[in-house]
């Protein structure tokens, strides 16, 4: 006679229980003895017992589908209600789409080149891994991966007589073997490209289409970059866009940098059997290496690192834009939960409606977790239809940025993609279903919440309570987005307000760039010739040249004594009548004249101070380098001009000098004209004067100084803007909540409307009642929110030009927006109670 | 055409109560399906399909009461209920007329 094991026995009584427990036992007992025994056998049976009665699909799906088709029914007899749900959803995930498809552009994506996981870059902390000198030899040591020299530059390509401005890889030669790159026409580098005498160059697909029109001729057509002369020999595929994207090359030419600074950054691709293991421990050998040979250069000090591919990784580049991403992410974060928090009232003013018919089911025996389960439905299909209609709004708002990005002054935006792909759309299911618990939890578990008493008879305060505390919380939260917005709006226009220094209006400025042929005796020649001719057009005022246009700036060496080690100050390089013509007056001394023989050198007052404290400079020697470069030759400073701005508004008072252009070897200069009325109209007149006579001269860049410095402006104006769309969201959210609130409450007290009026209250008091509501909400919402604004604007001092972000003006106003839009949200419903019959109204229900 | 469709195994399931009249109980409807159709079968998942089949109103089931056999434990006994029959019969046409003319 054979027992049943114990455990399996009281197993199955405890969980399964009951009499039905009992007849189970039973029949096993029963087989058991027949069988004569097989303890493994009652396991078995036992626990198939227990898996049935413990499967996922006994426990929750019997009836899933019902719950969803209820789901379904109830949003189809209310529509207006789901589309608003859907709608409010839609725009916050439409917002987070975005952001995350450019957080994935830019930090996810590998290149689309074949085998791209095998792609790595070697780099490291903050540094590159070699000189250009030395690349060749770390080439030929690695075993484990084959790696390519790559440095991105921006210089001008001269076709003809005329240039314009490019972003170019100079690679090493085997830069396409190593990614594997497919041309769209003719052909790659051959090995040893870069000491070729007339080398070969391949442009972009987008350069070819949008320069040279897509013409198939393009190919052999000769160019001139970095004062050498390139032929095309290829065209890139179109999806190819560079070695670090979103980066976007315009060109790729194959080049070796001889100076000791010149620095390429490494891409490789590992051998097949070598791991990024293997890669790091041969990098640290290399590296080690080329320390040895070099104890001097500090650079090769810093630890090697190697990095897979992916998105625009490097240990520098994360650091530089990560308060601005992080900033983004939260803001749009904080909208998505104050969508969260709508979605979640409208659900629960639902729920207050549905109290009678929930009380009815529940007395009826309904279980909670059925009640429960079919709230969850119904936010599951509200948040679905959101995170469609949120993924189309997305993609839009993508493209319309995708259009807009590239007039920025920043390479690193050219080439942001904002297409969805398999990432975007897990973050977003991930965000959509994150969502759907988030606001279906409060209405579930009020609808499911027992006490059938205050149900029936039709009040429930606890319920109307959360959705007034949720109003707030989103006041509060679109407030600190208000007070943010506002802040950067209010650094912008300070900024803005910052006197440059100089005269910007009806002036122009033309960059040549006469480094191709350029001469030393003749070039400057063509350059006072030019000067000559632009003055005697009608309607110029004035004509100069400058080396730097704000806000570019350049450097030179300089010291006051005769030093071994000259320090490197800012400086410009510029025509006598610069001054004039920029209204930068001479503050001491005198301007430039001819009169040569010793170098003239015009200080600002900042460089003045720094060099001279208490002293007057003018008639002091200055050194233009090194004692030994200068041999012993000092300048002569002739004069101190006023301070101005040379390379962003809000920078602090910057020591700089001047040399005049005679004086001076550069070539790179910039004409600048003062015209007498819109200097737009004089830009066609100057180029077309400088193509017939400049001479060698090539331009390549043109346009009004006021336009220049309103450049210089973008980050601060993008963000403002991005971040004012986004509170603006925020707000007519919140605005959207705070309406359903009051007019729900409305509705609710229906009853008690229609009894105040009945008995004599006029409708100004009815509406100031429900009015009042609505303010009050606000009101705690703003104290709130303006504690949160003054915890987190701290976050945004990096972002305001140096202004205090406790600025009073941003607080107070958004406050008061804040007050109008209540009053705007109220009103509506506070008109609607007024025109409550009292007759209907005691009969409601 | 049958009002309620059933699957292969509720309909093995439900001939075996048929077949095994007043004495149904889980032992024997067991073994009945493994002698006949010679298909072993858990006791849970029998349990399973026994609970949906009364859930759908085509079994009944009652307890007896315990005796002194199989340790005192009670046995849970099933019977059809008219629904049930009828689903059966319905179920066999639905095969009778597919199978119509065919020889296989």
């Amino acid at each position: 006679m054979s027992e049943p094991p114990k455990l399996a026995e009281s197993l199955l009584r405890r969980l399964i229980g009951g009499r039905d427990a009992d007849a189970v036992a039973g029949d096993l007992r029963e087989t058991l003895e027949a069988r004569g025994g097989g303890r493994l056998w009652y396991w078995g049976q036992a626990l198939s017992c227990l898996a049935v009665r413990f499967s996922l699909y006994r426990r929750s799906l019997p009836g899933i589908g019902t719950d969803f088709s209820r789901a379904l029914r109830r949003i189809r007899r209310d529509p207006g209600y789901a589309l608003t749900a859907m709608l409010c959803l839609a725009l916050a995930l439409g917002v987070n789409t975005t952001l995350f498809s450019f957080l994935d552009s830019l930090y996810f994506r590998r290149l689309p080149v074949p085998e791209a996981d095998r792609i790595v870059r070697i780099e490291r902390q903050e540094g590159h891994f070699c000189t250009w000198a030395s690349f060749a030899s770390v080439r030929d040591e690695f075993r484990t991966v084959q790696a390519a020299a790559v440095m991105f530059f921006f210089d001008s390509i001269e076709v003809g007589r005329s240039g314009f401005n490019a972003d170019i890889e100079g690679v090493s030669s085997n830069y396409s073997q190593v990614l594997r790159l497919k041309a769209a026409m003719g052909t790659w580098f051959a090995p040893g490209a870069e000491s070729d005498s007339e080398p070969s160059m391949v442009i972009s697909y987008r350069l070819w289409k949008t320069r040279f029109g897509g013409e198939p001729d393009v190919l052999g057509k000769r160019l001139r970059i970095l004062n050498r002369a390139f032929h095309i020999s290829g065209v890139s595929s179109p999806e190819f866009n560079s070695s670090l994207p979103p980066l976007m090359a315009d060109a790729w030419v194959p080049v070796t940098f001889r100076s000791r600074g010149a620095r390429p950054n490494l891409v490789a691709r590992m051998e097949p059997g070598a791991t990024l293991d293997s890669v790091k421990a041969e990098a640290a050998v290399i590296s080690a290496r080329l320390r040895a040979a070099d104890p001097q250069d500090q650079e090769l000090a810093k630890p090697a690192v190697v990095m897979p591919q992916v998105g625009f990784n490097s240990t520098s580049r994360y650091s530089f834009y990560a308060p601005a991403l992080t900033m983004l992410s939260m803001v749009s974060g904080i909208v998505l939960l104050i969508a969260c928090v709508n979605v979640a009232n409208l659900l629960l003013s639902r729920a207050a409606v549905r109290q009678r018919e929930i009380a009815i089911r529940q007395s009826l025996g309904a279980g909670r977790w059925r009640l429960f389960r079919e709230t969850l439905a119904e936010g599951l299909v509200l948040a679905a239809g959101g995170l469609v209609l949120g993924m189309l709004f997305g993609y839009a708002t993508g493209q319309a940025l995708e259009w807009l990005l590239p007039s920025l002054p920043m390479a690193l935006f050219r080439g942001l993609q904002f297409d969805i792909n398999w990432r975007v759309a897990l973050f977003l299911a991930g965000a959509g279903a994150l969502c759907a618990v988030l606001f279906s939890l409060p209405p579930a578990f009020a609808n499911s919440r027992g006490g059938l008493n205050p149900a029936m008879k039709g009040s429930d305060v606890r319920n109307s309570r959360q959705r007034e505390i949720y109003s707030v919380v989103q006041v509060a939260l679109s407030l600190a987005l208000l007070v943010a917005s506002g802040l950067l709006v209010r650094a912008l226009g300070r900024v803005q307000r910052i006197d440059p220094g100089f005269a910007t209006d009806r002036r122009f400025y033309v960059n040549f760039s006469g480094r191709s042929e350029f001469d030393e005796k003749t070039t400057p020649q063509l350059y006072s010739g030019l000067l000559q001719r632009v003055k005697e057009i009608p309607g110029v005022e004035d004509a100069t040249l400058s080396w730097e246009i704000f806000p570019n700036t350049g450097f030179a060496w300089s010291a006051p004594t005769c030093s071994p080690q000259p320090s490197q100050v800012r400086a410009n390089s510029v025509e006598a009548n610069y001054f004039d013509l920029m209204r930068i007056p001479i503050v001491s001394g005198r301007g430039f004249v001819h009169d040569a023989g010793v170098q003239q050198v015009i200080l600002n007052q900042t460089l003045a101070r720094k060099w001279w404290p208490g002293e007057d400079p003018v008639g002091k020697p200055i050194w233009m380098g090194s004692c030994e470069e200068t041999k012993g030759q000092p300048g002569l400073v002739v004069g101190v001009a006023r301070d101005a701005k040379y390379q962003s508004l809000d920078e602090d008072p910057t020591p700089l000098f001047y040399l005049w252009r005679l004086q001076d070897r550069g070539s790179y200069l910039s004409l600048i004209v003062h015209t007498a009325g819109d200097p737009r109209q004089w830009m066609k007149p100057v180029l077309d004067l400088a193509a017939r006579e400049g001479g060698t001269l090539r331009t390549y860049d043109s346009d009004t100084i006021d336009s220049a410095i309103a450049r210089s402006l973008w980050e601060v104006k993008w963000q403002a803007s991005l971040l004012g769309a986004v509170g603006l969201l925020a707000i007519l959210l919140a605005a959207v909540g705070v309406y359903g609130v009051v007019a729900c409450s409305v509705a609710q007290r229906t009853r008690e409307i229609g009894v105040r009026m009945a008995l004599g209250a006029l409708p100004l008091d009815v509406q100031w009642m429900v009015l009042a509501r609505g303010l009050r909400i606000t009101a705690m919402g703003i104290a709130i929110g303006l504690l949160l604004s003054a915890f987190a604007v701290r976050f945004l001092r990096g972002f305001l030009y140096g202004m205090s972000p406790f600025d009073p003006i941003a607080f107070a106003s958004a406050g008061l927006a804040w007050i109008v839009i209540a009053i705007l949200a109220s009103w509506y419903p506070a008109r609607r109670a007024t025109r409550v019959d009292p007759m209907t109204a005691l009969n409601y229900e | 055409m049958p009002a309620i469709y059933l699957g292969e195994f509720e309909q093995i399931v439900l001939l075996a109560v048929l077949r095994l009249g007043e004495k149904a109980y889980g032992v024997p409807i067991r073994a009945e399906i493994e002698n006949r159709a010679g298909r072993k079968v858990t006791v849970g998942a029998l349990y399973a399909t026994l609970d949906r089949l009364e859930a759908k109103g085509l079994v009944h089931s009652w307890f007896a009461d315990a005796t002194a056999q199989r340790g005192g434990r009670s046995k849970r006994y099933f019977k059809l209920l008219p629904a049930g029959v009828e689903a059966l019969s319905g179920s066999k046409k639905v095969f009778d007329r597919m199978w119509e003319g065919l020889h296989v």
